[in-house]
Order: C-alpha cells, then sequence, then structure tokens
C-alpha cells in the first residue's frame, strides 16, 4: 500500500509539473489537461507493475471475473468513444445533399430512361410477335400499343439561382477547398497555395481550366505536390459546369497583394 | 460441434445466399428497411462479424502449420498439441465464416440491391466462379488436413505439414481475391483525363482487382489476420489455464499462451507500418482523403486508435514483464546501458531526422540505423552495464511517452475548420501532430516491445522456465489482448469502409440514401463493442465446446516444467 502511494505522490507531482511547464509554454487548458492524463496513465502503469501476484483460482469465480472483466472493458471502450470529441453528421447531411443533388437527379433520370427502354423494348417485341401472328394468318393482333408515352426525362440544368459568389463560396465548403487551401486566414495546413490574391495571379476562366484539370498549372513552391497530383483530378467529375463557374468566379474575386500567393505556371 | 450441425449451418448459409440472389433478379426490388439499425449499419455488423471470423480463419492456419512443423522439428509435442487445438476452434469457426458470409450476402442485397448487383456485374467471374471455388477447396483442404492429423503422423507428418502449407496458399489466395472488390470500392481504377465511368466501362477485371489500395490491404489484412490468430490462440489458452486443475495442464497452457502472445506480438510489430503503407497509398490515390481522416470527420476515430494501440503495447510488454518474473535466475540478466539511452533519444531523434528528411528519402536511415545499432554494436565495447528490470521500467516509461505523443492531436475538434484557438496545439509545438513525430512514436514502442523479447530471451538462456507458475493476473491480460486488438480492428474496419464518404465506390457511385454521413465516433464505438462482445461470445462457446472435453483425457508430458532453452 506505501508503494501505491509512493508512486501516486510522484505521479501526481509529475502531472503538476506537466501541467505548470505545459501553461508555462502557452498551451490550452485541454492540452494541459491531456499532459496531466498521460503522468497519470503512467503512475497507473508503475503502480500496476509492482503489485503483488494474484492466488490462481478457477471454476464459477473465474467465469464471473471473466464475464466481469468483459463488461469493464465493453464499458470503457464505450465510454472512451464517447469521450473525444464528437463530430456532428447534422454539419455534413446538408453538404452532402446538395452535393448530390444533381447526380441524384441524373439517377432518378436514367431510371426513367431505363424504364423507357425497356417499354420500347417489349413494344418492339409486340411488334414481332404480332408479324408473326399475322403470318401466321392468326387473329389481328391489337397494334396500338404504345408503352411509356411521350414524356422525355428533363434534362438536368444547372440551378444558377441567386448571386454567383454566394454560390462560389458555397462550392468552397462544400468541396472543402479550405482543408489544402488557406483563405482569409482560414483552412489550409500548407497543402495547397494559400489563395488570397489569386484574383490578380489568374482569370476566373483560367482557375476553372485549374479546378477541371489540376495538372494545367503549377504553383511556385509547390513542385512536389504537382509532381505527386496532390490536387485530385475530380473535380470535373463531381462538380456541375455551372458550380465550378461559380467558385471560380468568386475565387477570381480575392485580390489581396498583401498575401503571397503563389505565382500559377500554365504546364498545359 | 459434429458434422451434421456443420452442414446444416452451410446449408444455412446457402440458403441465404441463393436466397439472396433470388431476391436480387426481382426487377427494381425495393430494398428492405433494417428496423432499429437502419440498412448501413445492418450491414455494417454483419459485414464486420464474417471479416472477424474469416479473419480468424486465414489467420490462424499460418502459425497452426509453423507450429505443427517446430513440433516436428524440435520433437516437442506441446507445439503439434497447439496446431491442433487451435484447429479444432478454427474447423468450428469456418462453420460461422460461411453462415456469416452468406447472411452477409443476404442483408447486402437485401438493402442495396442496385448497388450490389453493379458490383457482382463488375465481379462477375471473382463471385461467380473463383471465390467460390476457392472457398470450395479450401473446406475440402481444411478438413482434410484436421481429419488426417492422427493417421499422417510420423514418417507422414511431412505430409500433413505440406497439406497445411496448401490450406494456407488457397487461403491467401482467397482473401487476395477478395480484396480486389473491397479496395476497388475504395479506390476505384482511374486513367489521367478520362472520367471514372468511362475508364471503367473499358476496364478488364485485372485493372479493377490491381488497384490502387489493392496490394496494401492484402498486405496489411495479411499481417493483421496473423496477429488477430496469435491473440485468439492467447485467449483459448488464458481460459484453459483458468479452467485447468492439474499443474501439467496449467504448464501447458502457460506455455501456450506465452507463445499465442509471441505470434501475435511479432506480427503486431509490422501492423504500423501496415496501415502507413495502406493509408499512405489512399492518400496518395486522392489527397482529400488524407484530411477527412486525420484533421476532418475521421480525426477521433484515430486518437482512439492511438489510445487503443498504446493500451496494447503496454498490455504487451506486462506481459513479458510478467513472463519474466516466473524464470528463476531472471535477475542476474543484465544489459548494456546504450539500449535505455536509445530507448529515450529514439523519439526525439527520430522526429527531428524525419522532419528533415521525410518518409520516402532514404537519406533518414543514415542516422537512425547507427543510433538503432548502437546498443549492439558499441555495446560490446562498452563495459556498463544495468540490470534487465530498471530496461524494463525505462520501456514502459516510453511507451507511455510513446503513447503521448501518437495521440497528441493538432486540435480537440473533429472537423478542422471548427479549429478555434483554445484548442488548437502552440504553433512551436504543431510538429508533435505532425507524421514524423507519429512515425516517432510507433517506432518507440515497437522498439521497447523488442529490447524486451531481447531480456526475456537472455533470461530465458541463463535461467529456468517454471511453466505454470506465471503470475494469475497474466491469464487476463491475454483475454485483454485479445479483446483489444479486435475492437481496434472493428474501429479501422469502419475507418477504411468510411474513407469512401457519401459514396458505395468512391467518387462512381454515389450513395443516395439517407444514412450517407459520418457517424459519430461515440455511436460507432457502440457498435464496435457489440460486434466484439458478439464475436467473442462464438468463440469462447467454441473454445467451450471444443477443447473442455480434452481437458480430461491428460496430455500429462507436454505440460511437465522443461528447462529454460529445452528443445
Amino acid at each position: 500500500m506505501g508503494n501505491v502511494i509512493k508512486k501516486s505522490i510522484v505521479g501526481i507531482v509529475i502531472g503538476g509539473i506537466l501541467f505548470g511547464a505545459t501553461n508555462a509554454l502557452g498551451f490550452p487548458l485541454v492540452f494541459q489537461l491531456l499532459f496531466f492524463g498521460y503522468a497519470m496513465l503512467g503512475t497507473v502503469v508503475f503502480i500496476i507493475l509492482d503489485l503483488p501476484p494474484l492466488k490462481p483460482f478457477g471454476g464459477v469465480k473465474a467465469a464471473g471475473a471473466l464475464i466481469a472483466f468483459y463488461v469493464i472493458l465493453s464499458a470503457a471502450y464505450v465510454a472512451g468513444g464517447a469521450v473525444w470529441p464528437q463530430f456532428d453528421p447534422e454539419d455534413e447531411k446538408g453538404k452532402i445533399d446538395k452535393i448530390l443533388k444533381p447526380k441524384r437527379e441524373q439517377y432518378e433520370a436514367g431510371k426513367v430512361e431505363v424504364l423507357l427502354q425497356r417499354a420500347k423494348a417489349l413494344d418492339e417485341k409486340t411488334k414481332e410477335l404480332t408479324a408473326r401472328l399475322q403470318a401466321l394468318g392468326a387473329a389481328q393482333a391489337p397494334a396500338d400499343q404504345k408503352a411509356g408515352g411521350g414524356a422525355a426525362p428533363s434534362a438536368t440544368t444547372a440551378a444558377s439561382s441567386g448571386d454567383l459568389a454566394k454560390l462560389g463560396e458555397e462550392q468552397w465548403q462544400l468541396q472543402e477547398c479550405y482543408n489544402c487551401h488557406k483563405l482569409n486566414g482560414e483552412g489550409g495546413k500548407k497543402r495547397g497555395p494559400e489563395l488570397d490574391n489569386i484574383g490578380s495571379l489568374l482569370t476566373a476562366q483560367e482557375i476553372a481550366e485549374k479546378i477541371l484539370d489540376p495538372k494545367s498549372y503549377k504553383a511556385e513552391g509547390f513542385e512536389k505536390e504537382y509532381e505527386k497530383g496532390k490536387m485530385p483530378d475530380k473535380y470535373k467529375d463531381l462538380m456541375e459546369p455551372g458550380d465550378v463557374q461559380a467558385l471560380a468566379g468568386w475565387l477570381a474575386g480575392y485580390k489581396n497583394a498583401s498575401v503571397n500567393t503563389p505565382k500559377p505556371i500554365k504546364m498545359k | 460441434m459434429k458434422i451434421w450441425q456443420r452442414c446444416l449451418l452451410f446449408m444455412f448459409a446457402l440458403v441465404a445466399v441463393v436466397g439472396g440472389v433470388a431476391y436480387a433478379q426481382a426487377p427494381s426490388a425495393p430494398p428492405v428497411e433494417f428496423p432499429y439499425t437502419g440498412n448501413r449499419t445492418a450491414v455494417w455488423i454483419v459485414a464486420q462479424l464474417h471479416i472477424l471470423f474469416a479473419g480468424f480463419i486465414l489467420g490462424a492456419p499460418i502459425f497452426v502449420v509453423i507450429s505443427e512443423w517446430l513440433g516436428y522439428r524440435k520433437q516437442d509435442p506441446r507445439y503439434d498439441r497447439l496446431a491442433k487445438e487451435v484447429t479444432k476452434v478454427t474447423v468450428i469457426l469456418y462453420s460461422m465464416t460461411a453462415l456469416t458470409g452468406g447472411l452477409f450476402i443476404f442483408v447486402l442485397l437485401a438493402t442495396y440491391p442496385q448497388f450490389t448487383t453493379w458490383l457482382i456485374n463488375h465481379f462477375f467471374l471473382i463471385f461467380a466462379v473463383i471465390y467460390p471455388l476457392l472457398f470450395i477447396a479450401e473446406t475440402i483442404v481444411l478438413y482434410m488436413y484436421f481429419y488426417t492429423w492422427d493417421a499422417w503422423k510420423g514418417e507422414k507428418k511431412g505430409r500433413h505439414i505440406a497439406l497445411g502449407v496448401l490450406l494456407n496458399l488457397i487461403g491467401s489466395i482467397t482473401l487476395f481475391v477478395i480484396d480486389g472488390p473491397t479496395s476497388f470500392m475504395n479506390t476505384p481504377v482511374r486513367a489521367e483525363g478520362v472520367s471514372p465511368a468511362e475508364f471503367l466501362a473499358s476496364a478488364s477485371l485485372w485493372d479493377k482487382v490491381f488497384n490502387y489500395s489493392w496490394m496494401p490491404l492484402n498486405l496489411h489484412r495479411l499481417v493483421g489476420n496473423v496477429t488477430f490468430g496469435g491473440f485468439i490462440a492467447g485467449l483459448i489458452a488464458a481460459y484453459m489455464f483458468m479452467g485447468s486443475k492439474k499443474p501439467e495442464d496449467r504448464a501447458y497452457y502457460d506455455w501456450m499462451g506465452f507463445v499465442g502472445n509471441m505470434i501475435g506480438v511479432g506480427a503486431l510489430l509490422f501492423l504500423p507500418f501496415m496501415g502507413y503503407l495502406l493509408s499512405y497509398e489512399l492518400c496518395d490515390y486522392d489527397a482529400s482523403i488524407c484530411p477527412y481522416m486525420m484533421a476532418d470527420q475521421l480525426s477521433m476515430f484515430f486518437e482512439m486508435q492511438g489510445a487503443m494501440v498504446g493500451l496494447i503495447f503496454l498490455a504487451s510488454n506486462y506481459y513479458i514483464w510478467l513472463s519474466m518474473k516466473r524464470i528463476e535466475g531472471v535477475e542476474r540478466v543484465r544489459m548494456t546501458i546504450l539500449a535505455p539511452i536509445v530507448m529515450v533519444l529514439l523519439p526525439i531523434v527520430m522526429t527531428k531526422v524525419l522532419t528533415d528528411y521525410p518518409v520516402p528519402d532514404a537519406t533518414s536511415l543514415a542516422f537512425l540505423l547507427p543510433l538503432l545499432l548502437a546498443p549492439v554494436i558499441l555495446g560490446r565495447f562498452i563495459p556498463l552495464t544495468v540490470s534487465s528490470s530498471t530496461v524494463i521500467k525505462i520501456g514502459f516509461l516510453m511507451v507511455v511517452v510513446g503513447n503521448a505523443i501518437w495521440m497528441t492531436p493538432h486540435g480537440f475538434v473533429p472537423t478542422g475548420a471548427k479549429l478555434v484557438a483554445e484548442l488548437e496545439l502552440p504553433s512551436d509545438w504543431n510538429f508533435l501532430a505532425l507524421m514524423p513525430a507519429k512515425n516517432s512514436a510507433a517506432f518507440t514502442l515497437i522498439f521497447v516491445t523488442v529490447v524486451n523479447y531481447v531480456i526475456y530471451n537472455r533470461a530465458v538462456s541463463q535461467g529456468t522456465i517454471v511453466w505454470g507458475k506465471i503470475d494469475f493476473a497474466s491469464q487476463f491480460v491475454l483475454v485483454f489482448l485479445a479483446f483489444s486488438a479486435i475492437w481496434t480492428m472493428g474501429l479501422m474496419g469502419a475507418v477504411r469502409s468510411l474513407l469512401r464518404k457519401y459514396f458505395h465506390t468512391y467518387n462512381l457511385l454515389p450513395d443516395f440514401t439517407a444514412e450517407s454521413f459520418t457517424p459519430t465516433l461515440s455511436y460507432s464505438a457502440w457498435w464496435i463493442t457489440g460486434i466484439t462482445v458478439t464475436f467473442f461470445a462464438v468463440v469462447s462457446f467454441a473454445i467451450f465446446v471444443t477443447l473442455r472435453p480434452a481437458d480430461a483425457k491428460g496430455h500429462a508430458h507436454e505440460g511437465s516444467p522443461i528447462p529454460a532453452g529445452a528443445k
């Protein structure tokens, strides 16, 4: 017991030192607590290392101990999953709905097309059978079966309601461009260039070209990223043409010369 | 389990598959709505259970055959008994793999009929011919392997081992084949300048199978399965140790637990690298996957992973610590002072070196290899030594430090866009959240574990192991390792699947259902725990019904205390 108390005191002292040191170094409170938590983990480990041996037991006692152990583990892992900050799926649901809307419409239109094709195929078959029956001199089969009607699927057109800038900004959020590019001092992590002055270097059309074909321009200082094809070559398939234009137009409005946006070099 | 019971299970699996396929033939069949769980979670539960059973039946035979071979070579019957006992459990779980596999395809067809039909169409040859044939071949070979065990002894043992090798070969090919469609869903085949849908239309089956993440997934699962098999062998040993009444049985199961844990940990050492390779390839395929994993929606899943990996390494080293306590003469073992020094320096030096020369720049090796080899090479010339107990305790301290580095995040938010200064690491310390630091943390955990095993081996060569006298707490450590490793597999399996975001097949086939979003870690943890507990209940039952009767039959010769180093 004395050993446990001694190690607990040492652990709390080390935890206190870590807490104070991280405070002095400007770590936010949550990190100070995290480092204190690490010290406590170390304390528990060193207490367990020197615990006296557990005497063997079997039968019902062992089965009960095992079940209790599983219950504790399960509770600990469920609780462990709950203590970390949780992502709110509602943040994503709206985005996904917006991104998938045109594709859903295309899909629904595709389903109608499939039904129409099936109806046409049936119609052809009916005609063929009727012709055969006529050739055999059988009774005339009804020849006026027409399936589907004349309702052609309506083409999906990119709805361009609202102002262009708002739509462009919305695309910036939806496509999560902020994960790689810094803009207005937010986002980034140096995966891609900061874009606050991109409007002074590229036109809206050129920006759209870069989005649709990432290999068309290379940013100075991002040679490695360019060679590895870091910018995904997928937006031409994922985005509607109107959305690309809106995003490019919105970005072209950024002409903040105080930010060092690297010079784009035309590659294609 | 009797043959008629196994046949019944297979029949049920077959009915499930046939029923599912028949259901999918109905034109425009509306998807089934699963109550309470929803469709996606229903698929998740069945798929994860299937993968857990499949992981075991593919992983266990790898070390079973190695164990059988060791038993033959060393003429030590314990290895043969271990191999046979694990195979008995494998045979039962094989039926469960078939059953959950049938159920999986049935649930998938009922809930996502269009997508499933689309995927089957793209991999028709695999789903209709190759995979069923491999499965049948594996079934035949597994049962042959099991039922010829006693008949093919002595001179025929080599033939039996060869059959085991064949079983593993078929098992590995089965894994590689089914990984084709699985990895395709994450990284479908593509070509520059052509839309994915257009390219897919002209792609061959091989193009689809040999996609970006196929080989990394194969390697990751192969190593993961061995780890899994090792820890389950440890679990079997722990149960049997607890239930043993005779000292010789207790001695045998103590030995089996040690071997299972050693295999599990041995494979576990490679797992972080395999995981890194897989995520590297995924990020290389589409850079937007990286922030989604590490900085956004799934970032806290990786925090949980860090915590789990840290706990697993702590537990496996604690098991070595307890194992050493049952070696008489362990106190005489000493080690060069350079070993603990390198342990302490490793995370600092490695973070710096990997920051200056990031992976895959080989320059980093010029600094790291001399450091890692210093205890082996320079240790011969420096007479200063420390006790094994001191080295291990410093090792535990460094495991905690490594765990701390692994778990320290860039920010305490599940989305990078919501990051504020009060939750963000100070910029001067941001290196703690970057990959060089994480890699150095992983390597520190591995290095410490390797050093501990070196110390154990030295203790074995200088002392005497008293099998069966291990601290009883060690059996709970074995149970903990199996449960935690499988829970972590469930967690990372969920991550791999969620990386497809709102697509069934990434960037190719969107998921238009209302469940197409990233679930919370808390929600996922509930289901992962539920799946793990269900799996454990079945495995525990399988161990109980297969091995309990064997307990009374006696294996006195294998269990007697054996001097260290005995062959």
